[in-house]
């Protein structure tokens, strides 16, 4: 029981000590050396990161992308989940293995092919190919929880919409959509944190009118401002929490993970 | 207004190479409850879904009133449908499954309203509306699914083993309450199970299904009483099957040799001397004797090998001589111990003779 407890305390400090940290840094000023707590706090580095990071702008450009691509991925996981889960295709397995090869390899691998390919077709620094490369990542889980999704429906339920005069189209709206809801909500929810935390694919389609918060911070890091790239870290982290606690409070986490079957 | 409500026109139903309804023909007229009735896989469940248009027969014709629905998509045929799993809309409550089809069908608020509470008193579950399915007990869910199924007043009403889901009490009452329920409502019904129980208690008439045919059809007493095949006779209550040869035949006598013994057995059926077949005969009607029974026709020397006490009846195995063995149930009160000399009497009108042999 103790050595659970304690086991639990420090998984926690490993696992919250970093964003801890992060946090006192970008409201601290003047913290250096051996000082535990920074001396005095401040807004400043906000401040810095609204004004001078353009931190609106970037954030509009990661919500139109991450928009974009949930949706693609969840209008292409809605179409291939209904093909693998209700209909009967030769190499379903090869199929879906090929699906989900892109979250198999590391995405470095085939992101400098991505950007050749876009190149070519002017897609580079356009929010459309930003959100088509990270497609490539969400798709996969998109089509798994849409498969599993329309696996679980029960065949008898839409011959009975049908028997009770319904043509396909309303039997669509009316019985297959609602029971299909919480399938296609948990797919948006993880399509929507991997686009939105997505980095690699970003960085090699990005361009100066595209930057999104992770190639920002990434930045930042490198322009050497510690507390600006702090405090664009704890703004990039709260709509991650603000999901989270959506999740936690509508859907319960453990029948999401029921969705990934196989995974 | 045509004279068959249903009709099957050589209905044929292929997967592959199996063939799961071979050239089925079916009558069904108005306000008749047929069952179609078999083992698994016999194609009952095909035939009902060519019906409802779920399946499209390879060949052959679907006929709904004198109407050639072949083509007709399921949702135009004005069909009710009652399903083994209940099939219920989880995402709706009670009083919302039972209106889907009226919604569908876009009728006045109103008339909605009334039609639904109507239904649901119906099947006593007008107390019930606002639940959803799943806080609803087995028996309770198939009363909705009834009630979605009559509260548009289809032309016909579909019932694919409602009850199998359901326990065996609750079972034996829903049969009852089914049959009156499309009684009343004067409604043409096909029933499929694969329970001759709910096929006898339910039917105006049964279809006995087998390898994708129609292997007998009729009233259930004609089907059990004069079944016209070793499989219906099998299939069907319980059976003693004794391998015998025509020894004689005279008007609607005809004599069988079984094992060296002579059984008069009273069949319309034409039966050439010499031929082979089996004599069969439901255990409850035999009679046994006692040991000091006097001598007649069809009464047999037997020796009661074992009995086992099912409470309202028990059930015997005797043996007959030439070592063959037949099993007899009588009412409880007729008790005779293991191992006790007795006679049996097989009497004519209850022997059967089918021109088969297995």
């Amino acid at each position: 029981m103790i050595l659970t407890y304690t086991l639990l305390v420090c998984l926690s400090i490993f696992i919250f000590s970093p964003f801890v940290l992060i946090m006192i840094k970008s409201i601290g000023k003047d913290w250096f050396g051996k000082l535990w707590l920074p001396p005095t706090l401040t807004l400043d580095w906000y401040k810095w990161a609204i004004n001078v990071a353009r931190l609106p702008e970037v954030m509009k450009n990661t919500i139109i992308v991450t928009g974009l691509a949930v949706a693609m991925s969840t209008i292409v996981g809605i179409f291939s989940g209904w093909a693998f889960g209700r209909r009967h295709l030769p190499g379903k397995e090869l199929l879906m293995s090929m699906i989900l090869l892109p979250r198999m390899i590391p995405p470095i691998t085939y992101a400098l092919g991505i950007a050749r390919i876009f190149y070519g077709l002017n897609l580079v620094n356009t929010h459309f190919g930003i959100a088509l490369a990270h497609v490539t990542l969400c798709a996969p889980y998109a089509i798994l929880v849409m498969s599993a999704t329309f696996e679980g429906l029960d065949e008898r339920m839409l011959e009975a919409a049908s028997v009770c005069g319904a043509n396909p189209l309303r039997t669509f709206f009316h019985v297959t959509l609602p029971q299909i809801m919480p399938g296609i909500l948990s797919s948006m929810i993880f399509t929507f944190t991997t686009s939105y935390n997505e980095f690699t694919l970003t960085l090699m389609t990005y361009g100066a009118d595209t930057l999104t918060l992770p190639i920002r911070t990434y930045l930042a890091v490198g322009e050497g401002y510690w507390e600006v790239t702090s405090a664009m870290s704890v703004i990039m982290v709260l709509p991650s929490l603000l999901i989270l606690f959506l999740i936690q409070r509508q859907v319960k986490p453990e029948q999401l993970v029921g969705g990934f079957k196989g995974l | 207004m045509s004279e068959w409500m249903i009709e099957l026109k050589g209905t044929t139903k292929r997967y592959g190479t199996l063939v799961a309804n071979d050239h089925i023909d079916l009558q069904i007229p108005r306000g008749e409850l047929l069952t179609l009735l078999g083992p698994s896989g016999c194609g009952k469940t095909t035939a009902m879904r060519c019906i409802t248009g779920h399946q499209h027969p390879d060949e052959g014709q679907v006929l709904i009133d004198g109407q050639d629905v072949t083509d007709l998509p399921t949702h135009r045929r004005d069909l009710g449908m009652v399903f083994q799993n209940f099939a219920l809309f989880p995402h709706m409550t009670v009083y919302d499954n039972v209106d889907f089809p009226l919604m569908i069908r876009t009728l006045p608020h109103d008339e909605r309203r009334q039609r639904v509470t109507e239904a649901l008193r119906l099947v006593r579950m007008d107390e019930l509306g606002d639940r959803y399915p799943r806080q609803l007990s087995g028996g309770q869910q198939q009363r909705v699914g009834l009630a979605r199924a009559l509260v548009y007043r289809p032309r016909v009403l579909l019932l694919d083993e409602p009850l199998s889901n359901l326990d065996a009490k609750l079972r034996e009452e829903m049969r009852f309450e089914i049959k009156e329920l499309v009684t009343q409502l004067h409604m043409t019904a096909v029933y499929v199970t694969h329970d001759q129980g709910e096929a006898l208690a339910l039917s105006d008439r049964v279809a006995v299904m087998n390898v994708g045919r129609i292997q007998q059809i009729g009233t259930p007493r004609d089907i059990f009483e004069r079944p016209n095949s070793l499989f219906v006779a099998d299939f069907i209550g319980l059976s003693d099957f004794i391998e015998a040869r025509v020894d004689a035949v005279e008007g609607n006598s005809t004599w069988v040799a079984v094992k060296g013994l002579r059984v008069r057995v009273e069949t319309e059926e034409r039966l050439r001397i010499g031929q082979e077949v089996t004599l069969f005969i439901r255990p409850n009607r035999v009679e046994l004797l006692e040991k000091g029974a006097p001598a007649g026709e069809n009464v047999l020397e037997a020796r009661v090998q074992k009995l086992t006490y099912l409470g309202d009846n028990i059930d015997y195995r005797v043996v007959l001589p030439g070592d063959w063995e037949i099993r007899v149930q009588t009412n409880g009160q007729q008790y005779l111990p293991a191992g006790s000399s007795i006679k049996v009497r097989l009497p004519p009108k209850h022997c059967h003779v089918i021109a088969e042999q297995k």
